[in-house]
C-alpha cells in the first residue's frame, strides 16, 4: 500500500514538474519567437542608441543599459526582491478573495432568480463606482498597511469576477440543465456538474480581467499608503528623480502582469480540455 | 402508462410592435401510451411535437391538462386562477416547479431523454458522462463504472471511453446520449428527432441498434420524428401532429410483424396514405394565405 503511495506522490511530482516545463516553454515561445525578436532587437537598440547619441536628453530617457545597472542596483542593494515579494502577497491575498467571494456569488445569482433578484441590484449600484474612488474611505476604515491594500485590490477585482460569472452562469444552455434534470439532478448536482462547468471558460476569462484591474489597484494602493512594494518604491524614485528605477518597476510590473495572464491561459488549457477543436 | 390527458400548452410572446400576443403550441391532446410501445409523433415543424414531448417528461408544465404515469402526476398544472396563482408563486418562490430537489438527486419519473442535439455534456469525457447519470440515479459509486462499460459495450462505444464529445463524431454523440439513457434501466425513453442530425447511413443503423436494444429490453418508447420512414420502420403506432394550432390530426396502428423491412408494401402503402395527409394541409394552407 505504502509503496504504491510514494510511487504515486513520486510520478505526480514528475507529471507536475513536465507540465510546469511545458509551460515555461510555451509561455516564452509565446513571446520569444523569431519574428517577434526581429522587431524586439532593433527597437532595443534604438533605445539605447537614441540617448546615448543626444538625440533624445539622457537623464529623460535612460538607455536600456542604465536600467540594468539600475535594476542590479535595486536587486542586490536594496532588496527590491522583497519589495516584489510584499507586493505580491497583497495582490493575491486581495485576488484570492476576490475570487473565493465571487464566484459563488456569481453562481448563486445566475442559478436563481430569487437571489438574482435580492442581490443584484445592490452590485449593480455599487460596481460602477470607480475602484480608485474607494482609496479615501478605504483608508479611513482600515488605516494604512496591508488590509487597506488587500482590500483595494480586492474591490478592483471582484466586479469583473463576479458580473462576468453571473452572466455565463446565468446564459447556460437550457438543454444541459433538462437533461440533467430528467435524470433526477437536485439543483446542487446541476451547480456542480452543469452551471459551473459551462461557465467555466468566461469565468476565467473573468479572472484575466482580475487581474487586470487588480494590478491597477496595487499600484494605485501602495502609493497611497505603506512603506514597501513596487508602487511604493515607484513614488519614490519618482521624488528622487531616478528614472531608470522607475522604469525597473514598469518592466516588473508588466512581467507580472504577463506571467499572471499566462499562467491563467494554461490553467484554461488543462481545465477546458473538451473545448479544444470545438 | 403514460396518459396526457386534454394538454394545452400556450405561450405568451411579445411582437416586435411590443404587443402582448400567444402561441398555442399544443391544443386539447390526449393520447394514451401503452407499456412496451414503440409510438411516434409524427409532424412538420412547428406543430408543437417537442412541447408536447417535454411535457410529458415533465421538463415545461402545461397550460392545461395533465400527465400521468402510472398513475402519477408528472407536474402541477399551472394555476388558472389568482388564489391558485398567489398560492403558485409562494410555493415555487425559491426553486422552480421543475427542481427534483435542492441537494438530494431524486428522479420524479422512470423516464430517460433523448434530445435532438445530443445534450450530452462537453465538458465530461464518454465513460464520465455516462457514470454522472448512473450519479443522479443513486447508483452507489462502485458499480457505476460495471454498469456503464456494459452499455457502452453494446452500444459500441467501449473504444472512446475517453474521448470528449468534442471528438466524436454525430452519430457516435448520438449512441453516447443512447447509451446515457439506457443505463439507467428507465422504463420510458422520450427521444426528440433523435436522428435527424446524422447521416443517412448512421440513421438506419442507429435504427437498428435502437430497436435491437429495445427487443431485449421491452421499454416504452416515444419518438418524435418528421421523418415518416423513420415513424413507419420504428413504431407500433404512428400519432399524426397537424399545426397551427398543435393537435392530434390523426393515428395510425402498424400492424406489421417485426422485424421489418423498409420496403414492405404494407408500410409503403400506409406511407402514402400519410403522405397525402400533409399534402392536403399544405393545400389546404396555401388557400388561406393566397
Ligand atoms: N419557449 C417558447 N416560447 C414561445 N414560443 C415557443 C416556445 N417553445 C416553442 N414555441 C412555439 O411553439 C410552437 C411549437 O414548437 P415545437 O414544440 O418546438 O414544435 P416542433 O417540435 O413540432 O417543431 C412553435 O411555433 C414555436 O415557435
Ligand atoms: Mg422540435
Amino acid at each position: 500500500m505504502n509503496k504504491y503511495e510514494t510511487k504515486g506522490a513520486r510520478s505526480a511530482f514528475r507529471l507536475a514538474l513536465r507540465e510546469l516545463g511545458y509551460f515555461f516553454k510555451g509561455a516564452a515561445m509565446n513571446i520569444f519567437s523569431l519574428e517577434f525578436l526581429m522587431v524586439l532587437i532593433p527597437l532595443l537598440g534604438l533605445w539605447e542608441l537614441l540617448p546615448r547619441m543626444g538625440v533624445v536628453p539622457r537623464t529623460l530617457v535612460p538607455p536600456p543599459s542604465d536600467v540594468a545597472v539600475a535594476a542590479w542596483d535595486m536587486f542586490t542593494k536594496h532588496n527590491f526582491l522583497k519589495d516584489i515579494g510584499d507586493s505580491m502577497l497583497k495582490f493575491f491575498m486581495g485576488l484570492g478573495i476576490a475570487v473565493i467571494t465571487a464566484i459563488p456569488i456569481g453562481v448563486l445569482m445566475g442559478w436563481n432568480i430569487a437571489m438574482r433578484k435580492r442581490a443584484l441590484p445592490l452590485f449593480q449600484l455599487l460596481a460602477p463606482i470607480p475602484p480608485p474612488a474607494w482609496v479615501p474611505i478605504t483608508i479611513i476604515f482600515f488605516g494604512i498597511g496591508l488590509p487597506m491594500q488587500t482590500f483595494l485590490i480586492f474591490i478592483g477585482a471582484f466586479y469583473p469576477i463576479l458580473f462576468n460569472t453571473y452572466q455565463a452562469v446565468k446564459d447556460t444552455e437550457p438543454r444541459y440543465l433538462a437533461s440533467a434534470r430528467v435524470f433526477g439532478a437536485s439543483e446542487l448536482a446541476l451547480i456542480l456538474h452543469v452551471y459551473f462547468w459551462h461557465a467555466l471558460g468566461a469565468i476565467i476569462m473573468s479572472v484575466k480581467t482580475g487581474v487586470a484591474m487588480g494590478l491597477v489597484m496595487l499600484v494605485i494602493a501602495e502609493m497611497y499608503g505603506g512603506r514597501t512594494g513596487i508602487g511604493y518604491v515607484l513614488v519614490e524614485a519618482k521624488d528622487y528623480f531616478q528614472i531608470s528605477k522607475m522604469v525597473v518597476c514598469m518592466v516588473t510590473l508588466g512581467v507580472i502582469g504577463w506571467f499572471l495572464i499566462e499562467a491563467l491561459k494554461f490553467i484554461e488549457l488543462k481545465l477546458a480540455v473538451w473545448k479544444v477543436g470545438r | 402508462m403514460i396518459e396526457a390527458r386534454n394538454i394545452t400548452k400556450f405561450f405568451s410572446i411579445v411582437n416586435e410592435d411590443r404587443t402582448a400576443d400567444g402561441i398555442t403550441a399544443v391544443l386539447s391532446v390526449s393520447l394514451t401510451i401503452e407499456d412496451g410501445k414503440i409510438v411516434s409523433l409524427l409532424g412538420p415543424s412547428g406543430c408543437g411535437k417537442s412541447t408536447f414531448l417535454e411535457i410529458l417528461g415533465g421538463l415545461q408544465a402545461p397550460t392545461e391538462g395533465s400527465v400521468y404515469i402510472d398513475g402519477a402526476q408528472v407536474l402541477e398544472p399551472l394555476p388558472s386562477t389568482r388564489k391558485e396563482m398567489d398560492e403558485y408563486r409562494r410555493k415555487y418562490r425559491l426553486l422552480s416547479p421543475l427542481a427534483n430537489g435542492l441537494i438530494k438527486n431524486r428522479p420524479k419519473h422512470d423516464i430517460a431523454m433523448i434530445f435532438q442535439d445530443y445534450a450530452v455534456f462537453p465538458w465530461m469525457t464518454v465513460l464520465q458522462n455516462v457514470k454522472f447519470t448512473l450519479k443522479l440515479r443513486g447508483i452507489p459509486r462502485r458499480e457505476r463504472e460495471p454498469v456503464a462499460m456494459t452499455y457502452l459495450r453494446k452500444i459500441g462505444l467501449a473504444d472512446s471511453l475517453n474521448k470528449y464529445p468534442s471528438q466524436l463524431s454525430g452519430g457516435m454523440r448520438q449512441r453516447l446520449a443512447l447509451a446515457r439513457a439506457l443505463a439507467v434501466q428507465p422504463r420510458i425513453i422520450l427521444m426528440d428527432e433523435p436522428f435527424a442530425a446524422v447521416d443517412a447511413l448512421t440513421r438506419e443503423r442507429l435504427q437498428d441498434d435502437l430497436l435491437r436494444l429495445w427487443y431485449e429490453t421491452g421499454i416504452t418508447i416515444v419518438l418524435v420524428t418528421h421523418d415518416t420512414d423513420e415513424a413507419l420502420y420504428l413504431s407500433d403506432e404512428i400519432v399524426v401532429f397537424s399545426p397551427n394550432p398543435g393537435a392530434i390530426r390523426n393515428r395510425f396502428a402498424i400492424d406489421c410483424a417485426r422485424p421489418r423491412r423498409r420496403s414492405d408494401p404494407e408500410l409503403l402503402a400506409l406511407k402514402e396514405r400519410i403522405t397525402s395527409l400533409f399534402k392536403y394541409d399544405i393545400n389546404h394552407e396555401s388557400e388561406y394565405s393566397i
